[in-house]
């Protein structure tokens, strides 16, 4: 049985030291060309996808994907996004307007929403001001007033906060899928 | 005053505060409080043996030189001053600390096991939004309760029942949130249930529980 999480986000967020953090197994990163040419003037571009992997057991594994935050490599996780269960969206706070970003994502990757399948990590917030926590959470609040998505600030080479990360999403994707997500009358507690 | 009232000025007996305004139950109903009102405002929290914290509400960061691990559960006393802040004008160095932990500390502590004097009986409470809490030690039953209140509105009670946890430990968790400000209430939400297609046994058997085994937690 496998279980595959992706790790998304702008370039510097720290997608591969989360991964590196979690994993079992010496973080594999393969490479793969641009040949986009209105995104840039390089005939080629490396970019790497990184995996890396956790052992539940020996037939159950959960296998961890760091993706290219750019769309013009979609290509290379349109497969991966069909079977992936969850998401980890990692965003460095002093990343260029880091609020949008969020959302932009967010927007791409609603069918995992839905499902409680994304949780936000927000980086580097203990060494550069950026945003609050509660910017992000009320943009994705007013963006998806029905669906709550878990943000919090995290270290990706901490991995207490990898592991907490890891957790509460498997937690709110089985907990979305047994109780559902309900819209009642509600005030301020 | 004369003698007959059978009162004399100066003899008012002295007693003690309400242990609802004491230590950090004090701290936690200013922090309620304060969250009610419009106009955002600074607090300063002085705590006896571990200095003063000082948060910044529309910063959403606080300054204390006392880590976590320090936190004092029971401290003899906790002198709360509030004053206006200004949106533009941090009253701390930035970033700060991040607030939600601390808040969630305080409330987790603030009132022992009974809920907090304003939460009421009856009523279902949903997360807002959820909590930032990667700088704190949460246990994965509380990471568990914590996604069925960002998915569905529970009293204690069942959220209790639902996460398989004391109830005490759930009033701890709401109490944790109503401080922290991320709770939202019903009064006509319909009680939480286990639906069939997701039997109890579930919580045990699912990749949550396989990875919580698997990271030694």
């Amino acid at each position: 049985m496998e279980h595959i999480i992706l790790f998304a986000g702008p370039m510097g967020a720290g997608k591969t030291t989360a991964i590196r953090t979690l994993s079992d197994i010496e973080v594999v990163s393969t490479e793969a060309a641009n040949t986009d040419r209105e995104q840039s003037d390089k005939d080629t571009t490396t970019v790497a996808l990184d995996y890396g992997e956790i052992s539940i057991t020996d037939e159950e594994k959960v296998r961890l994907y760091g993706i290219p935050g750019q769309r013009r490599f979609e290509f290379m996780w349109r497969i991966l996004r069909e079977r992936a269960e969850g998401m980890v969206l990692l965003v460095h706070i002093d990343a260029p307007d880091a609020v949008a970003s969020v959302r932009e994502f967010i927007i791409e990757f609603f069918d995992l929403v839905e499902r409680g399948g994304v949780v936000v990590g927000i980086t580097r917030s203990d060494m550069a001001p950026g945003p609050t926590i509660t910017d992000f959470t009320d943009a994705l609040e007013l963006q998806l007033p029905e669906l709550m998505v878990p943000v919090m600030l995290v270290d990706p080479r901490d991995r207490g906060h990898m592991e907490l990360l890891l957790m509460t999403l498997v937690a709110n994707i089985e907990t979305r899928a047994a109780f559902g997500a309900t819209l009642e009358t509600e005030y301020s507690a | 005053m004369s003698p007959e009232s059978g009162l004399v000025a100066g003899s008012r007996e002295t007693v003690s505060p309400p242990p609802e305004l004491t230590g950090w139950a004090g701290a936690a109903t200013a922090i309620h409080a304060l969250q009610q009102m419009a106009m955002p405002m600074t607090l300063t929290l002085d705590v006896a043996e571990h200095g003063p914290i000082t948060i910044d509400f529309p910063f959403h960061a606080f300054s204390w030189d006392t880590p976590f691990a320090e936190f004092p559960h029971d401290p003899t006393s906790v002198l709360v001053e509030t004053r206006p802040a200004n949106p533009e004008q941090p009253t701390i160095a930035l970033p700060g600390r991040p607030l939600d932990s601390l808040l969630w500390m305080i409330g987790y502590t603030a009132f022992g096991d009974r809920p907090a004097p304003w939460l009421r009986e009856g009523d279902r409470y949903r997360l807002r939004r959820w909590p930032a809490l990667a700088d704190i030690a949460v246990t994965l039953d509380q990471v568990r309760m914590t996604a069925m209140l960002g998915n569905a509105f529970a009293t204690a009670d069942e959220l209790a029942a639902a996460a398989h946890t004391p109830p005490a430990d759930a009033r701890r968790l709401v109490n944790a949130f109503s401080v922290t400000g991320i709770l939202r209430r019903s009064t006509g939400a319909a009680a939480l249930e286990l639906p069939a297609a997701a039997p109890a046994a579930e919580a045990s058997t699912g990749l949550f529980s396989r990875l919580r085994e698997r990271f030694g937690h």
